[in-house]
């Protein structure tokens, strides 16, 4: 197995709070090698480096986990979560997939570039929002679904995209970094204060 | 893979093969090539599988319910590179399915390949557009856009990228991960945008980059000195030995019109497998330098005047002649065994001379052979694959992946496989931590020590072994006195403790997941140790080392240069010949030779190969003694520094313009073949040695390197088995053995 | 047949995502039941009820259960795949937010039958609501001694970690959420023939369980009610009840538990009829699974068989409803952009048909199709299905080929006219 010892873990950027490594920490014991946690180790990256996964963000998370920066860049980029550029505050994910596209997400999306005086992938002068089309965010129920942060927001129209907007504007929980902590705190609970990496690799194997 | 055989049917033909082989490789057995893209049998399986390209049809063994057995073809086709065989498989590669297949596949792969093949290196020898002709679609169905991307995007000073050609193999991700352990090129992004990288904004800096050149199955990752030198169709190429480092990869040479163009790896599983390493890749362009040597020198006061081999050959002979005892050598270590052989009968036999050294360092110890055995005959060194069967591996003051480019990736495989453990001695900031190859990212002990305490750390490491046993049982007095004198503590040569404590337990053998209670260790000391004073103390304490770890170990000061160990072998050495017979009186070592100069003890000097000035760990005290030098005769390919200061400079034919041998660091004796003529006027070295002798009046009568090799293998007994028959390809290694009898 | 809550039973209960609530509705009574039955007895009762995935492959999941190697010495995980990325699909978010700690006890149980000594919950990065839930319930079981060192008293000690993905679909494929929760790219992992099956060879090379949140969800009832009761439930072959997401164009969209078996047009009315018009297609099974016309849809029953029969699957229980207005070429351009931007990268048919074919829809709702582009689908669709590395591939090709095979009149139209045969009242509007 690869351990963490193969890419000697050169130090580097270190813009992690002491809480954040301590978070890294009980994430990393969790499983039988610190390689596992890169995607948590990103989420923190992505709260610490204010929303944004940078390229000192991958450098950090690389040399805390002993990874080659590389495979870290290629972890970043897979998934669409990670912010590799910077995003507005509050980032408007509208879902156009399936039921959503059926149900009108098309007019929504043009209602929201007018409300907001972006389009798509644009962010707003103020840095306050973001707009985004997604692939489907499986609330279809509710379509068309607009995800801003850890928040979903349903039945979403022209008619009733202000009404969005405001409620975003004062949401705690709507905003990028906020859905990174969330993510970021699910991880931890009363699961991980009972396991240590070792106890892991040992506790029947050995 | 188990040694069980299965019995398995590929296209109506019955075989058995190992459980578990690869299908893609049972079909090869009976001369059934399945084409192929991703898959390469020293690349891991994981990441492979993806061309889809192998794809064969399968039917296997399945047992029903009831207990009956039926073989059952399996819905989907499946890929033979990562298919193991298995008892009763029965294997369909070219149904009207697999052929269609094929052609879809190789469509999927154009639609976005660009269609600059004319002007593509790879042309002529690129996989894609080989099976492109046998198994691709007639015309395309394509007329979207094609994805565009950066091309020839530069890598490294050797490779370029050019991400439209990319297939998506992951060959070259897996050889820098797995392979080379650099783990420096990876995929960003996904689907179709997904593209090869390094990490954005940093160099491919591999030492072992140019072997994805040759594993790319497109033209995605070029050569950046062959970009647009040549058409594979007009190169000539001829089996060859690299001469950059000891390890002597086997390499294919290409050449045109008499032009060395470039390097290809030539496979030989006991030396370099398949690989090379790039300061031999790309190290080995010395050959194309334009400011080679043409004719004779001689100098005339300040400057050379060009001379004609008569004239440059009558004042070497008077000179060499005059001096008589008084001659001496210095180098080789970069010519051919046959070469080295003439020049050291020329100075024993014709000039009675012993003073003749290879040596660089500042210590005279007898490291020549791997060891002497008891009955004090030699032994060879430490073969590649005896490396990779170790149990433990000592890289002490080395920089492996530099020094030793071979014994590192064996090191590596090792390491992967989780058969050995590897501990990495060396000075702070050396060299070594500074790659993307190292030993150090691997080991299970890492000492490191303030720069210039080699010799301290040697004896530390020996107090702490002697600690971890609990015994100094074996020792000799005259270790242990001195062991007794060593007083100063790990802190004192700025080394942990905590890191000395890990690694002798390591060498003992104690470490917990100890794979092996018994097995091998191996301890090499390496440049920095050698290039110093000091290295008797190191050999005493680490042979002691050695001695105590409850391992079979053995210390190897591995040769470095491309025929260090043939120059050890065949007596480029004050006090021993040929297969190491001692030599009475001994002649003078290089640092008396160098004095010697100086003082008129030595009246005339012939240096070959070597830039005595680079090369010589004191390099003042050398420039002083050359300038003092009564006659010097240089033979070499340039004029180097060392050239610069002589009375006659020679120029020899180099490796590509000549058949002979090398000798490599395991003993391993390689033929290199002529690739194309040789300037018209320069010569091989062991004829200048014979005309020199000839002009002296003791002629020797040598037609050929093959007549010497065969002369080496008849008079030098640990060459007895390296005659010019014996060594085929793969090249062999010498043994004592052979001795035995006489 | 028809609507038959069991998972569904007490969604409305206030406060059923607490402990206390859904111990009062029998919660936990499966756990302390299985913890005081023999390993292989809890099997037999899975093997018993006849449940099979509801992940999508429909795979018999006592076979897996049976498969984990439990008295090997060495470490076992038990995974829940909680990725639900399958467009059209809305179960596994509701049953995670709603009643947490019914998948928190299904996976208990399972790592008391399989002897694991770890489980792990892979939640998709957007469903951090429904991952709070989770992470709560979690705690509150880990309190109540129903999680780690000795469950219930037992002696069978079981950790459970949240492990939260970050956007990809891909990473609901089994060998693909491996990589993904061992920190690589979500990029599937060899399975037999060429390699061993997870439960054999999972993550860090030990043996894996690896199920649906639904299929967790399903272990309680039929540990502490039986699997007989379970299994007298739904048809021969395909037992138990099922839940469907509906979605699209009917009056009450949502989750439904129907068992297994009931007719289609009963789900379409359960959920409120058809709404704009009349009913013109429906896509049973989630995105992936073939389309049915209005007409097919009459006499199909909502099991495994019968939808196998009818050309399509019942998949994930994506159940999409499209009235007469819904143009299927513009439905296909998304699907087809949907997997485009899902296609993990590694493989070449997938990686390089998934985007042809998208870049041909394209074209072809930018009005410039071309006649031979219909029959060239098809054939990317052939080069595609069953020579990818992992289904996805299949996956993609399937529904394209289907609303050929079923609609190709509206593909003719468009390439003839470069419009929507449905005029201005079309619906999906695309590029
Ligand atoms: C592309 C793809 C996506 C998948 N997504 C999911 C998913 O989101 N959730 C899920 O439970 N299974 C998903 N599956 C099926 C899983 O691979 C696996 O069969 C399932 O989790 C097994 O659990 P089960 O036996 O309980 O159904 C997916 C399969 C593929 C090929
Ligand atoms: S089919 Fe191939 S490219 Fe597509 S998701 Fe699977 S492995 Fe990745
Ligand atoms: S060679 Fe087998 S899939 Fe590439």
């Amino acid at each position: 197995m690869a351990g963490n010892a193969e890419i000697s873990g050169a130090r580097g950027p270190s813009n992690f709070s002491a809480e954040a490594v301590a978070e890294l920490n009980e994430i990393v014991s969790h499983y039988p090698e610190a390689r596992a946690a890169m995607l948590p180790a990103l989420w923190i990256a992505q709260r610490e480096y204010g929303g944004e996964i940078t390229s000192e963000a991958i450098s950090e998370v690389a040399w805390r986990l002993g990874r080659p920066v590389v495979e870290v860049e290629g972890v970043a980029t897979f998934y669409t979560m990670y912010h590799l550029g910077k995003r507005g505050r509050r980032h408007l994910e509208v879902c156009t997939c399936l039921t959503c596209a059926v149900l009108g997400a098309a007019d929504t999306v043009r209602a929201l570039e007018d409300r907001l005086g972006i389009k798509v992938g644009q962010t707003t002068p103020d840095g306050e929002f973001s707009l985004a089309e997604v692939e489907c965010l499986n609330w279809c129920e509710a379509g068309t679904v607009v995800q801003v942060g850890g928040r979903y927001y349903g039945n979403v129209t022209p008619d009733n995209v202000d009404a969005l907007i405001e409620a975003v504007r004062t949401a705690a929980d709507a905003t990028a970094t906020a859905q990174a902590d969330g993510i970021v705190k699910v991880h931890l609970g009363k699961a991980g204060a009972s396991v240590s990496p070792s106890s892991q690799a040992e506790s029947f194997d050995g | 893979m188990s040694a069980e055989l299965v019995n398995i049917v590929i296209n109506g033909v019955p075989l058995t093969v190992p459980a578990g082989e690869m299908i893609i490789e049972s079909a090869r057995r009976i001369g059934v090539e399945i084409p192929h893209f991703c898959y390469h049998p020293r690349l891991s399986k994981e990441a492979g599988a993806n061309c889809r390209m192998c794809l064969v049809e399968v039917s296997a063994p399945r047992r029903n319910p009831d207990g009956s057995v039926v073989v059952a073809k399996m819905p989907k086709p499946q890929t033979s590179c990562s298919l193991p065989a298995s008892e009763g498989m029965v294997i369909e590669t070219e149904t009207p399915a697999i052929v269609e297949a094929r052609r879809g596949i190789l469509e999927f792969l154009l639609i976005n390949h660009p269609l600059d093949c004319p002007i593509c290196d790879r042309g002529g020898e690129c996989p894609l557009q080989n099976n492109t002709l046998h198994y691709g679609p007639p015309t395309t169905r394509f007329v979207e856009q094609k994805r565009h991307l950066p091309k020839a995007f530069p890598l490294s000073d050797y490779v370029v990228l050019d991400r439209e050609r990319c297939i998506h193999c992951a060959r070259c991700t897996r050889f820098s991960g797995d392979v080379a352990g650099d783990a420096q090129l990876g995929f960003l992004k996904r689907g179709a945008d997904m593209e090869v990288s390094p990490h954005t904004g940093e160099r491919f800096t591999s030492l072992f980059s140019g072997n994805t050149i040759e594993l790319c199955p497109v033209g995605a990752l070029l050569s950046r000195s062959y970009r647009f030198r040549g058409r594979p169709w007009d190169l000539m190429t001829q089996k060859s030995v690299c001469t950059q480092c000891s390890n002597g990869c086997n390499i294919k040479l290409d050449h045109r019109a008499g032009r060395f163009v470039r390097v290809n790896a030539r496979v030989n599983e006991a030396v370099n497998e398949e690989w090379t390493c790039d300061r031999g890749k790309f190290g080995m362009e010395y050959l194309a330098r334009d400011d080679r040597l043409q004719a004779p020198l001689i100098r005339r006061g300040a400057r050379f005047e060009q001379a004609t081999w008569d004239e440059a050959l009558a004042v070497v002979a008077r000179a060499l002649g005059d001096a008589g005892a008084k001659s001496a050598f210095l180098g080789g270590t970069r010519s051919a065994n046959e070469d080295l052989y003439v020049v050291q009968r020329l100075f024993r036999e014709v000039l009675a001379s012993n003073n003749l050294d290879h040596r660089m360092g500042p210590d005279f110890v007898a490291v020549g052979a791997g060891a002497m055995a008891s009955d004090g005959r030699p032994t060879p060194p430490v073969s590649f694959g005896e490396l990779e069967d170790a149990s433990v591996f000592v890289a002490f003051g080395a920089d492996m992946a530099w020094e030793q480019p071979m014994a590192y990736l064996r090191l590596r495989k090792a390491w992967r496989r989780g058969t050995i453990r590897l501990v990495s001695v060396a000075a702070k900031g050396s060299a070594e931590d500074e790659r993307p190859n190292s030993l150090a990212s691997m080991a299970a002990a890492v000492v490191r020590h303030d720069a210039g305490h080699e010799v301290e750390a040697a004896w530390l490491m020996l107090r702490q072994v002697v600690a971890a046993i609990g015994s100094d049982d074996p020792l000799t007095d005259e270790v242990r006195r001195q062991l007794a004198g060593v007083k100063l503590s790990p802190e004192a040569i700025g080394c942990s403790p905590q890191e000395l404590a890990t690694a002798a337990a390591v060498i003992v053998g104690e470490a917990p997941a100890e794979p092996t209670a018994t097995g091998k260790l191996a301890i090499w000391i390496g440049e920095t140790a050698v290039r110093r004073p000091g290295m008797k103390d190191i050999l005493a304490a680490l042979g002691a080392v050695a001695a105590l770890s409850r391992y079979d170990g053995r210390v190897s000061v591995p040769a470095t240069e491309v025929n260090e160990q043939g120059a050890r072998d065949l007596g480029i050495s004050p006090d021993t010949g040929p297969g190491y017979r001692a030599v009475r009186p001994a002649g003078l070592n290089t640092a008396a030779i160098l004095s010697g100069v100086a003082d008129g003890s030595v009246r005339a000097l012939w240096i070959s190969g070597t830039d005595v000035v680079g090369r010589y760990w004191d390099p003042p005290a050398a420039i002083r003694a050359l300038e003092a030098c009564p006659f010097l005769v240089v033979t070499d390919l340039h004029l180097t520094p060392t050239a610069q200061m002589a009375d006659v400079v020679l120029p020899v034919a180099s490796v590509a313009e000549r058949n002979g041998t090398f000798t490599n660091v395991e003993g391993r004796v390689q033929q290199f073949l002529k690739a194309y003529d040789p300037p018209s006027g320069v010569r091989q070295e062991w004829r200048i040695a014979m005309q020199v002798a000839a002009r002296l009046g003791s002629a020797m009568h040598y037609a050929s390197s093959r007549e010497m090799l065969a002369d080496i293998a008849a008079t030098v007994p640990i060459y007895v088995g390296c005659g010019p028959d014996a060594l085929g390809d793969e090249g062999k290694r010498w043994f004592a053995e052979e001795v035995a009898g006489q | 047949m028809g609507e038959l809550r069991v998972l569904l039973e007490h969604r409305d209960t206030p406060g059923i995502e607490t402990l206390d609530v859904y111990r009062s509705t029998g919660g936990y009574e499966g756990l302390a039941r299985a913890v005081s039955m023999s390993r292989a007895d809890v099997i037999a009762e899975v093997k018993a009820s006849g449940l099979r995935g509801r992940g999508g492959a429909g795979f018999p999941t006592w076979i897996k259960w049976q498969g984990i190697p439990a008295d090997a010495p060495m470490v076992r995980y038990v995974v829940c795949n909680a990725d639900e990325g399958e467009p059209g699909t809305f179960k596994d978010r509701e049953l995670m937010l709603k009643q947490p700690h019914m998948v928190v006890e299904g996976m208990a149980i399972a790592g008391y039958a399989t002897n694991a000594r770890y489980g792990f919950v892979y939640i998709r990065g957007e469903f951090l609501e429904s991952a709070q839930a989770i992470r709560r319930a979690i705690d509150e079981a880990y309190a109540q001694g129903y999680l780690g060192p000795g469950v219930c008293g037992s002696s069978h000690s079981f950790d459970l970690f949240v492990h939260m993905g970050a956007g990809s679909y891909e990473c609901g494929e089994e060998t693909a959420l491996m990589s993904s929760l061992m920190g690589e790219r979500g990029q599937p992992r060899a399975k037999p023939p060429h390699a061993p099956l997870p439960v054999i060879s999972g993550l860090w090379q030990r043996p894996t369980l690896i199920n649906n949140v639904e299929t967790y969800s399903c272990v309680p009832h039929i540990i502490r009610r039986g699997g007989a009761w379970y299994a007298s439930m739904g048809t021969e072959r395909s037992k138990g009840t099922k839940l469907f997401s509906v979605s699209g164009h009917v009056k009450r969209p949502g989750n439904y538990e129907i068992e297994l078996g009931t007719p289609l047009p009963e789900l379409v009315e359960l959920a409120g009829g058809v709404t704009g018009g009349s009913l013109k297609a429906v896509i049973p099974g989630g995105s992936s699974v073939p389309i049915l016309t209005a007409a097919q849809c009459g006499d199909v029953r909502l099991d495994y068989e019968s939808c196998q029969a009818a050309g399509t699957m019942l998949g994930s229980g994506g159940f999409m409803v499209f009235n007469e207005h819904t143009d299927i070429v513009a439905l296909m351009h998304v699907t087809a952009r949907f997997y485009a931007h899902e296609s993990c990268g590694k493989c070449t048919p997938c990686r390089e048909g998934t985007r042809w074919m998208y870049q041909i829809f394209r074209r072809i709702t930018a009005g410039q199709g071309r006649p031979e582009d219909i029959d060239l689908l098809l054939s990317i669709c052939n080069n595609i299905d069953g020579r990818s590395y992992c289904p996805l591939g299949d996956a993609a090709a399937w529904p394209i080929r289907a609303s050929i095979q079923r609609f190709r009149d509206e593909y003719e139209y468009w390439i003839a006219n470069g419009t929507s045969p449905l005029g201005a009242t079309a619906t999906p509007k695309v590029s």
